[in-house]
């Protein structure tokens, strides 16, 4: 006789979006294993055909408000690509900074207010302030950082209005920049607290399982946000441009979401992935960090995630300062954003997201309108690896008290990172009679 | 005085809204306390789902008829009903191709797979509940948040600005991008609050806050065709965050679902 089960979280909390998870035990076995998109598609692809080049930007960073920078610069790069146009050195030394603001903002508000209550024991940063004050500050604080740097460069914490097509409409002045520098200083004292505070918790090992990761390489022997090429831990590169190639998108027959494999193997992207990949590239207090937290080995375990989204807060601000300081060394130039040649043709760029890699792909007719858009999320690449983390878990920790399974799979799903508002526009959601 | 039962809730966009409240870094703790927020998935577990409400806060809009009973649960609890930001308002970004048949679009990203699952046009909460207050914004501008937060706190209704883009631009004494430069610019029937921040940039204003009560909207189509902008061109921008809005329509379009 065949006993079945089925354990649902009908909704995750303390992630950006609406997703839920399913698991169909059989005999305390995982049968089935599925991360469920429950939020609304918004169809951004289709969005777009038909609009001029310029406004591309600004409408597909709507897609999500936590990497907006990111989404911002990666489609400026691809709309760049298209029409062949170079941009100055300037330019790319603020979309670095403008960037890595967002990957302190993020980073920090996934650390503080949504992951971190988890290890403590607390609902949410509301709660652990109440307690540990200390703590949730010096998180808001970062978060704050991170914000001011997108506000300074992107013209607006969410959604950034001065990066466009060639530059930047209004370039900061090199007094903020010097402000800028002196809260940085600050920010690493505070992103050093944070590996104190990430060193003394205890990572439980329940998802661990073979994990095969992806990241870009950066072009130097420097750890970075930027690269040309894609690299898997199993030692193959390909081009960006390449990038289906890698992110293959398959649709998996219990479930309407799109899903990314390499070679039928899932993959993970993010945060783990590069340090995983590029920790050795790291320097200065991030390579310390690094090391401290047990990152410099190998692992497999996902809820490392959180430690080495605390190595890149270290790092993010360290990058930072170097910026500020090559910006004003060099001596911030008042220029115009670079002319496009507009031509018929296409461009694809990628970019380290805070969640991963991000891809974005654009066609565009003689007069510069577009025909056709692709843009591959992080969390979309990640659904895959998600579901083969919580099987592992599942079958580790399948005899726990329901309730005891249900918080580890929320810290699984939780540990990625995900976002919803990014994936959704590639993952649908099911029909209610298949829900939990 | 009792602190004001609050819930905060998300229906589909790119959650910005939500985020530009968990950005309110200095303030947070302090809001925290004087609010009694019992409902926040993107920032809390244990949420209360069934307590009645004060105030409601909801982001984003509606595309699935899921979303629909979801609007109707939250309106049943709450006092007063708060859209926040543009797609809550107007619809979104997500509503800029409402005419187009949905079947057609999921066609188009997904493939047959997306036959099954069910999409409505992206409509703003007013299609469907009463609202009683709309901060508009792509996102909403964290300093209006504060303001209307504090006058809630206090008993009070929030005010907001009833005038356009173009007034806080002036007051800013930025050069005029619409009339000096030629730019598609949406300042004048784009309403306020921003302070003027993408022309204060050098860029025109896109309209993300959503069109200003008694806009002018034939008037500014009329300039910006006298500045030899296609009615397609200033259609799109039009509808680029005023997708559902009457006054922004101003080439026949097919409405369908």
């Amino acid at each position: 006789m065949m006993s079945t089960k089925t354990i649902t979280v009908g909704r995750v909390c303390r992630i950006e979006g609406h997703g839920g998870i399913t698991v169909e035990m059989k005999d305390g076995r995982p049968a089935n294993v599925q991360m469920d998109i429950i939020e609304g598609t918004r169809f951004f692809e289709p969005l777009l055909v038909g609009r001029h080049y310029h406004e591309v930007t600004p409408i597909v960073m709507r897609i999500c408000a936590i990497c907006s920078a990111v989404h911002a610069v990666t489609s400026l790069m691809a709309i760049e690509d298209a029409f062949g146009i170079k941009v100055s050195p300037q330019t790319k030394l603020l979309r670095d900074l403008l960037v890595q603001g967002g990957n302190i903002e993020s980073h920090a508000l996934h650390l503080f207010c949504l992951a971190v209550p988890d290890f403590l024991g607390y609902s949410s940063v509301i709660e652990l302030a109440s307690d540990r004050p200390g703590e949730a500050k010096i998180g808001l604080e970062l978060k704050n950082l991170g914000n001011k740097i997108q506000e300074m460069v992107g013209g607006r914490a969410i959604h950034p209005v001065n990066a466009v097509v060639g530059g930047f409409g209004l370039v900061p002045s090199e007094g903020d920049l010097v402000i800028l520098r002196e809260e940085l200083e600050k920010g690493i004292r505070k992103a050093l607290a944070t590996i104190d505070l990430m060193a003394a918790l205890e990572v439980p090992t329940f998802p661990e399982s073979p994990t095969l990761y992806a990241a870009l390489k950066p072009p130097s022997n420097k750890f970075g946000l930027f690269g040309n090429k894609i690299v898997l831990s199993t030692g193959e590169t390909m081009d960006v441009h390449a990038y289906k190639d890698l992110c293959n998108e398959v649709t998996v027959a219990y479930s309407h979401a799109k899903q990314s494999r390499f070679r039928e193997r899932p993959f993970m992207v993010g945060a783990l992935a590069r340090v995983m990949l590029f920790g050795k590239f790291l320097s200065g207090q991030a390579k310390t960090a690094c090391r401290r937290l047990g990152l410099h080995k190998q692992t497999d375990n996902i809820l490392y995630n959180n430690a080495a989204q605390a190595v890149e807060l270290v790092y993010s601000i360290e990058r930072a300062i170097e910026v500020v300081d090559e910006l004003l060394h060099r001596g911030v130039k008042k220029e115009r954003p670079r002319h496009a040649e507009i031509r018929e043709g296409s461009g694809t760029a990628a970019s380290e997201a805070p969640r991963g890699t991000l891809y974005h792909s654009y066609t565009f007719n003689k007069k510069g309108r577009l025909t056709k858009a692709d843009v591959i999320t992080p969390t979309a690449q990640n659904c895959a690896n998600i579901e083969k983390d919580l099987r592992a878990s599942v079958e580790r920790a399948g005899k726990d008290p329901v309730d005891a399974l249900r918080e580890k799979l929320q810290m699984v799903v939780r540990a990625y990172d995900p976002c919803i508002s990014c994936s959704v526009h590639l993952i649908d959601l099911r029909p209610e009679a298949e829900r939990g | 005085m009792a602190k004001p039962i609050v819930g905060i809730f998300g229906l589909t966009g790119c959650a910005g809204d939500q985020l530009v409240i968990l950005n309110c870094e200095d303030e947070l703790l302090d809001l925290a306390g004087a609010l009694d927020i019992r409902s926040f998935h993107m920032a809390m577990s244990d949420n209360d789902e069934d307590c009645d409400l004060d105030i409601a806060l909801v982001e984003g809009s509606v595309v699935q008829p899921e979303e629909v009973e979801m609007l109707e649960r939250i309106r049943s609890r709450a006092r007063l009903l708060i859209a926040i930001g543009t797609c809550a308002v107007w619809g979104g970004v997500q509503a800029m191709k409402n005419e187009e048949q949905r079947e057609k679009l999921k066609r188009q990203v997904y493939g047959p797979k997306g036959k099954d699952f069910g999409i409505i046009p992206s409509q703003p909460l007013s299609s469907f509940v009463r609202v009683d207050y709309a901060i508009s914004g792509c996102p909403i501008e964290k300093d209006q948040f504060l303001q209307a937060a504090l006058s809630l706190i206090h008993g009070d209704l929030p005010v907001l600005p009833d005038y356009a883009v173009c007034t806080e631009c002036k007051m800013r004494e930025n050069s005029c991008l619409l009339l000096e430069r030629g730019e598609l610019c949406l300042g004048p029937i784009t309403v306020a609050g921003c302070n003027a921040r993408c022309p204060a940039y050098g860029q025109p204003c896109i309209g993300c806050r959503g069109p200003v009560e008694e806009a002018n909207v034939a008037s500014e189509v009329n300039l910006l065709r006298e500045k030899g902008f296609t009615l397609v061109d200033i259609q799109n921008r039009l509808r680029t965050f005023g997708g559902q809005s009457e006054v922004m329509q101003v080439a026949p379009t097919e409405r369908g679902r």
